[in-house]
């Protein structure tokens, strides 16, 4: 067991792990409806890419890492938050450092050997929200979440925060998954089923 | 006691100084954001009855989540409280300085020394340092060690951020000569 983490740790060049989880209990002075839980898990890893250049084909490392990432992380956010049964709206995001290209980060969450193996981790069926970001060590960036099954479901609508105070390094990359158990905590700006028809005609104010 | 919201951050460490770490080294840390027991009254001369109100509740609360979080026995722990900006930085300390708060964790750590803190006043979003040390000894240095944390929406101006963080081990790659080879 000891053996296997310590060759996964360094065929991914996995040097940390951060989890983050937030509980409300009270929002505005009162208990939601629905409790929810919202957490963010992060892997600092090295960068595979630094010093290849732009013309560097990044597909034999993306599809060797990518797939270790997808598992390692969302193994971690079930855990997290009480089973994948749980869980309703997920997202993703890297932070590349300075010493590689935005095109670093999103090989390794934009392509199916991440984005496909989270999906069917988290046993959803949507497409995968994300952000991503060159940074120094301890950007906090935001990840936006929304329904694993039902994209445009308004009430899910959400951002979590990720960040590791000493990376991304340089020549690292943070890659985050992150995932809720619910809506916003007081969600009422209704959905597309109660929306009215809304166009610069039926405006009786339009903006100019 | 009003709860807004528990913010858990566990930190696991593979690799310290480009070298695998025999065991992978966890830190954790449970933070309750709560509303000022003292917002808006002014400068209150007596604490004590905010005190016996919140203090032990306090400890309570976070003493078995931390530890739960950190899922292995603490072998360094830590406090925290993060004001405010309409707070005084004595509400803070308030809390999380008499044994009301402090023990429930000792107890549940099965520790003896005195927990190290960090008080500050700060906005919602501001980066607190957690200092750990050994939960029975104070003087073991391979255990002196500190957790970065930030909760980006807290604490608003009246609430108050309390937090506990509890370590598995020592720091990584710990490897400095023990107090005692300098006495």
């Amino acid at each position: 067991m000891q053996e296997r983490m310590v060759h996964l740790d360094e065929s991914i060049g996995l040097r940390k792990l951060v989890l983050y989880r937030d509980v409300v209990l009270t929002e505005a002075g009162e208990t939601p409806v629905q409790p929810v839980r919202q957490a963010s898990i992060a892997a600092v890893i090295r960068n595979p890419w630094v010093g290849t250049g732009p013309s560097a084909d990044l597909s034999m490392e993306q599809g060797r890492i990518a797939p270790v990432l997808a598992k390692l992380l969302t193994d971690r956010l079930i855990a997290s938050l009480g089973g994948v049964d749980e869980i309703e709206s997920f997202g993703k995001a890297a932070i590349v450092g300075t010493a590689g290209e935005i095109e670093h980060a999103g090989a390794l969450i934009h392509t199916p050997y991440f984005g496909n193996l989270v999906r069917e981790f988290l046993q959803g069926e949507s497409i995968i929200c994300f952000a991503d970001t060159r940074a120094g060590a301890g950007e906090t960036l935001v990840v936006p979440l929304w329904h694993k099954t039902h994209a445009s479901t308004r009430s899910h609508y959400q951002t979590i925060s990720a960040r590791v105070s000493d990376a991304p390094r340089a020549d690292e990359i943070v890659v985050i998954a992150a995932a809720s158990t619910g809506p916003r905590p007081h969600p009422r700006i209704g959905d597309r089923m109660t929306d009215p028809a809304v166009t610069t005609k039926t405006l009786e104010v339009v903006p100019s | 006691m009003n709860v807004r919201k528990i913010v858990t951050v566990v930190e696991e460490i593979r690799t310290e100084g480009g070298r695998a770490i025999d065991h992978p080294a966890r830190v954790a840390v449970v933070s309750a954001v709560i509303e000022n027991p003292w917002a808006g009254q002014g400068f209150i001369e007596d604490l004590n009855p905010g005190i016996d109100a919140n203090a032990s509740d306090l400890g309570a609360l976070l003493a078995p989540a931390v530890l739960d979080a950190l899922d292995a026995p603490a072998e360094a722990y830590g406090k925290a409280a993060i004001v405010g900006l309409d707070g005084e930085i004595e509400h803070g300390s308030a809390l999380i300085h008499t044994l009301k708060f402090g023990d429930h964790f000792r107890k549940a750590a099965n520790a003896t020394t005195l927990l190290p803190a960090v008080e500050k006043r700060g906005p919602a979003g501001v980066v607190f340092d957690i200092p750990l040390k050994h939960i029975t000894d104070a003087t073991i240095r391979s255990h002196h060690q500190t957790i970065e944390v930030r909760i980006g929406d807290a604490p608003h101006p009246n609430e108050i951020v309390i937090a506990l963080a509890a370590a598995a081990q020592g720091r990584p790659q710990q490897r400095l000569a023990p107090l005692s080879t300098e006495q």
